[in-house]
């Protein structure tokens, strides 16, 4: 496939990734144009991943006219389930790298365009009028699948886990946490089909936002190589206004990649570093549902998981009392 | 053992060495192999376990011999066993390869006759004539069991997974029927119940979410006769799941409920539905204390900020769990959270108690926060802020800048209810002393910068305040309203107004229709402060679109707007048209704009001013008056109101100059930065002849004159 293709639309996963390849050139090995299965290679090849995450932290991307951008907002705009996949697999790097620039106020019509898309994604998901979620608080005092109960059915409290998304078609400065929240809730829907690296590269900008490396860093982590930062020449990813509406997806993300199901020791490092990051942010301003959540995943990150019980074994006269048994019953039902 | 491990990986045609046979290298049912097999298998186990087992592996050995062609799947499963036992999980494995578990619930499967009245209700429904089958199906189904296990361990987790799952449909289809609780074996049982705890952990292992999800439900829906501690294990497993899974589910669905059950309509009401449970369970005594339970309810009810939920279900932690220092402070982050603000403090007032943990940095930083939101608290918050900056350790530059920036805010909130101008400017002096500490030990923190900027800003040291705006605004990329807003204040203070609107403008470029409220009536008041009266109206009538607009969408839903404070009310914008029109002498106008605010609002000390004004200058002085101190009536603060009725009195004669002075020494005791009390002031000490007093007071109205801001910096 020649290297400078104009962008033609995005159908499938095979024309994505065509058209990523026309974009990133040589930097995706050759094989890559001949994936069997090319949402399956969009979302968790590790050359794609690195390769566009690469492009996305370097120095001038999602400018306007950022063909990535370009490439990501046509990829998710197609409605293939498998390339919004794709796609939001590199949420973490997107607003990770939007968060840090936009802060210094730099022009990201691009990253803009593309979290705007997911956005209007999000508020259409929420029944279109982007509804709040709610969660409905269980009282022991109804029955449940769970339990028995007696008494006359109590009331029920409701609470908001998301209020709702009001459409937006630009980003204003003041709204940027919420739209950034909300895909990062998007993204939280879909963690379970996010590959590591991508959790990886969230945690890792979690700590960037946070600001609060010295305090973290104190406590003789074993510090976690930067490796990505090394390659694109580090740019300083600084911190970001966390107001809740931000901070509460992030600590649920968080939250997953510390005691989800991923049995990666690396990820869980990196995301037990990411929640005290977070704790020590939250105390700059004694914000007290923050500080409640983090310090519970700080708490839980030092407690050892349960192991899964062993099979038991009485000891060996015990055996050999079943041995006679079953001696005993194979004579018997043999006759 | 190593070297059958290494032989068992190399392939399995081919065994040189001999030591494991090659008849038995494939699932084919080579029964004669099998003893071979076992010894072979006990040799190769090492020294240290294997003599412990020799006398078993004898009576294997003879138990196939005799029972041969019969119990070839019961023989299969001894053996196994007996290699996982001894920790061969491969030779186990191939062994248990043999079994064939269909054939085996054939056999066990109960007879057609005998089909159970009530299939699902009972499961320990009495069957004798299965006893003498029970025990054997025991053996093939731990077989099985054991034979998940060792692929578990080999890292197959799907093969895993299919295996255990297979027990479990077996148990159902060879004891459809149930079996009579006192009958069950305990061997079978145990089985059941490992099978049933293992089966989800499988299924997460190999990334197949959905069937762990079902599996969790099998698990804690069906009956399988489970002990507390195992349903409680899989329990809390299951609610982590739900919580952090990133899974999405589909709620359980139940057609069987009873009406007014309460059914989980996504994980986390699922999740939070259960660790209440698991809850429930210790407090009933059923289980033992597991500290990660209430950490998890803790995640997920602060995450959906429902804190006072939380409360509840930390208050009836029994005691001796936490300490109770620890439980208070974690009930007051609750209640702080929850805005219930004084009983957080009397909870860390009871924990900060000398007998307790007075130097607890956590609590005193709390305790600080909460009081610097109140006057009448700041006082005792400089206390803790101060016993906080003593005992934070002086490596901890974080914690440390966090309790000054407290103080700073302690003291400047203390300092706004001073009852003396000396005790004034000291708590101002310290306040910015500590801002400042603080300042130089975080650069970082925005709302530092933010307090920063208020403070030189309420000091009228406006080049400061204009920086630490401008940085605030840097700092947060724009996204905060009140930075905007402040900036503005600011520049506007320096009657630097058309700054000012390009500010203002700025700020309404980046905020969302539905939040410009307060940027629109800076925006008004910037235009009547440039004497652009047309412009002005303009500007307020842009923001009464915007506020009867808010009001028909939110009116209808009442979701507790009328604690938002970023928002601008309709009676403000009738209030402020009509000062507009007054100060343009347009008494009609600005009286119908009275009678509207006076509508939305009927006893409003900032209206009966406003009325008060017109009567003054339309020289009705006793209406003025009367205007005035209804205005003072309905609230005994008003600034303005004492201040005009200080500047009427004024005028009135030498005798009323003492009263006079009296109410705008009370007004600049409430607010020292107005400008008209200093006015009047001068004007009384002159009528009494105290002439450089008079002048030291016009001097302080004409430099405030310079730094008045179009609106208080109070407002923000």
């Amino acid at each position: 496939m020649p290297n400078d293709v104009p962008p033609q639309p995005i159908h499938s996963a095979k024309d994505a990734l065509d058209a990523l390849a026309g974009i990133l050139g040589g930097a995706l090995p050759g094989s890559i144009a001949t994936a069997d299965d090319p949402a399956d290679t969009l979302l968790n090849d590790p050359d794609v991943a690195s390769a566009v995450t690469g492009r996305l932290r370097g120095a001038g991307s999602g400018a306007g006219n950022d063909t990535l951008c370009r490439w990501l907002y046509d990829a998710f705009r197609a409605n293939v389930p498998e390339l919004q996949l794709a796609v939001l697999r590199f949420v973490p790097t997107l607003a990770g790298v939007y968060m840090c620039r936009a802060v210094s106020r730099k022009p990201l019509a691009g990253f803009e365009a593309v979290l705007l898309a997911l956005y209007a994604h999000a508020v259409a998901q929420r029944g279109g009028a982007g509804e709040a979620e709610t969660v409905s608080l269980p009282n022991l005092a109804n029955p449940s699948p769970y339990h028995d109960a007696k008494a006359k059915p109590a009331e029920l409290d409701v609470a908001v886990l998301s209020p709702p998304l009001e459409p937006h078609g630009t980003m204003r400065a003041t709204r940027r946490a919420r739209i950034v929240g909300a895909v990062l809730e998007l993204y939280h829907g879909k963690l379970s089909r996010m590959p590591l690296s991508s959790k990886m590269d969230f945690c890792e900008f979690c700590v960037a936002w946070a600001g609060t490396h010295n305090k973290a860093d104190d406590d003789d982590k074993p510090r976690l190589p930067p490796a990505t930062d090394a390659v694109t020449g580090a740019e300083k990813w600084r911190r970001v206004p966390l107001p809740w509406e931000l901070f509460q997806p992030v600590v649920r993300i968080v939250a997953h990649c510390l005691l989800g199901p991923s049995r990666s020791d690396e990820l869980k490092a990196q995301a037990a570093r990411a929640a005290e990051c977070l704790y020590w942010r939250a105390t700059e301003t004694m914000d007290a549902p923050a500080l409640l959540a983090t310090r519970s995943l700080m708490r839980l990150s030092q407690m050892v998981e349960e192991p899964i019980p062993e099979p038991s074994f009485s000891g060996a006269i015990e055996n050999m009392a079943e041995l006679e048994a079953m001696r005993a019953n194979i004579l018997n039902t043999k006759n | 053992m190593a070297a059958a491990a290494a032989e068992w990986d190399s392939g399995s045609e081919a065994a040189p060495t001999g030591e494991w046979p090659p008849a038995t290298a494939s699932p084919v049912k080579g029964k004669a192999a099998l003893p071979e097999e076992s010894d072979a298998g006990a040799s190769a186990s090492g020294s240290s376990e294997a003599k412990v087992d020799d006398g078993n592996i004898q009576e294997a050995e003879s138990s196939l011999r005799e029972g041969l062609s019969l119990n070839y799947e019961e023989a299969r499963a001894l053996l196994g066993r007996l290699e996982y036992q001894r920790g061969n999980v491969e030779a186990a494995l191939r062994v248990f390869d043999g079994i064939d578990l269909q054939a085996a619930i054939q056999r066990f499967q109960p007879s057609v006759s005998e089909k159970p009245l009530s299939k699902r209700s009972n499961k320990l429904r009495s069957d004798s004539s299965n006893s003498g089958s029970q025990h054997a199906a025991s053996l093939v189904l731990e077989a099985i069991y054991l034979k998940s296990m060792s692929l578990q361990k080999l890292g197959k987790a799907m093969e895993a997974a299919k295996q255990c799952k297979s027990v479990l449909d077996a148990v159902e289809s060879i004891f459809q029927c149930g079996i009579p609780g006192v009958m069950v074996e305990q061997k079978l049982q145990e089985t059941v119940s490992k099978s049933v705890e293992l089966l989800p952990e499988l299924w997460k292992q190999a990334g197949a979410y959905q069937e762990a999800l079902a599996s969790y439900r099998r698990a804690l829906l069906s009956q399988w006769n489970l002990d507390d501690e195992c349903c409680t294990r899989i329990q809390k497993r299951f609610a982590v799941f739900l919580l952090y899974g990133g899974v999405e589910a589909s709620p359980p669905s139940l057609a069987s409920q009873t009406e007014g059950s309460f059914v989980p309509r996504n994980n986390l009401e699922e999740a939070i539905l259960l660790l209440m449970i698991l809850l429930k369970k210790w407090f009933l005594g059923k289980t033992h204390w597991d500290p990660s339970v209430m950490e998890h309810l803790t995640f997920a009810l602060s995450v959906c900020g429902q804190t006072s939920v939380l409360a509840k279900h930390l208050e009836e932690v029994l005691p001796g769990i936490y300490p109770r220092t620890e439980r208070w402070y974690s009930l007051a982050l609750c209640y702080f959270a929850a805005s219930h603000n004084e009983a957080a403090l009397n909870l860390l007032k009871r924990s900060l108690n000398k007998n307790e943990s007075p130097n607890d940095i956590m609590a005193l930083l709390l305790a600080a926060k909460i009081c610097s939101s109140s006057y009448l608290l700041a006082s005792e918050g400089v206390d803790y802020a101060r016993r906080a900056v003593k005992d934070v350790e002086s490596s901890d530059g974080h914690l440390k800048s966090v309790a000054l920036h407290f103080l700073g805010s302690c003291l400047a909130k203390k300092s706004r209810v001073a009852s003396s101008d000396h005790q004034r400017s000291l708590l101002q002096t310290e306040a910015l002393k500590s801002l400042n500490e603080a300042f130089s030990l975080d650069r970082h923190n925005p709302e530092l910068i933010y307090d920063m900027g208020i403070e030189y800003a309420e000091q009228r040291n406006l080049h400061a305040a204009l920086k630490y705006a401008k940085e605030f605004i840097d700092a947060t990329g724009g996204s905060v309203s009140k930075g905007w807003r402040l900036l503005s204040l600011v520049l506007s203070a320096q009657q630097r107004y058309s700054e000012a609107e390009v500010v203002t403008d700025a700020a309404l470029d980046e905020t969302a229709k539905w939040e410009q409220g307060p940027l629109l009536r800076i925006r008004a008041k910037l235009k009547v402060a440039q004497s652009l009266p047309m412009e002005a109206v303009e500007a307020y009538r842009t923001l009464l679109a915007l506020v009867q607009a808010q009001r028909k969408a939110y009116g209808s839903i009442k979701n507790g707007a009328e604690e938002d404070e970023d928002k601008v009310s309709e009676f403000e914008v009738w209030q402020g048209l009509a000062n507009l029109y007054s100060s343009l002498s347009y008494w009609r106008d600005a009286e119908i704009c009275l009678q509207k605010a006076k509508a939305l609002k009927t006893y409003s000390a900032t209206t009966l001013h406003a009325e008060g004004n017109i009567h003054e200058v339309r020289e009705k002085i006793q209406d003025a008056l009367a205007a005035y101190f209804n205005a003072l009536s309905t609230e005994i603060e008003h600034v303005p109101s004492k201040v005009s009725i200080g500047a009427l009195l004024a005028k009135k004669g030498p005798k009323y100059l003492p009263v006079a002075r009296c109410f705008l020494s009370d007004a600049l005791r409430l607010e020292p930065t107005n400008r008209m009390a200093w006015f009047y002031l001068g004007k009384v000490h002159k009528h009494d002849g105290r002439l450089v007093d008079a002048a030291d007071c016009f001097q302080a109205a004409s430099m405030l004159e310079d730094s008045d801001p179009v609106e208080s910096f109070r407002s923000l």
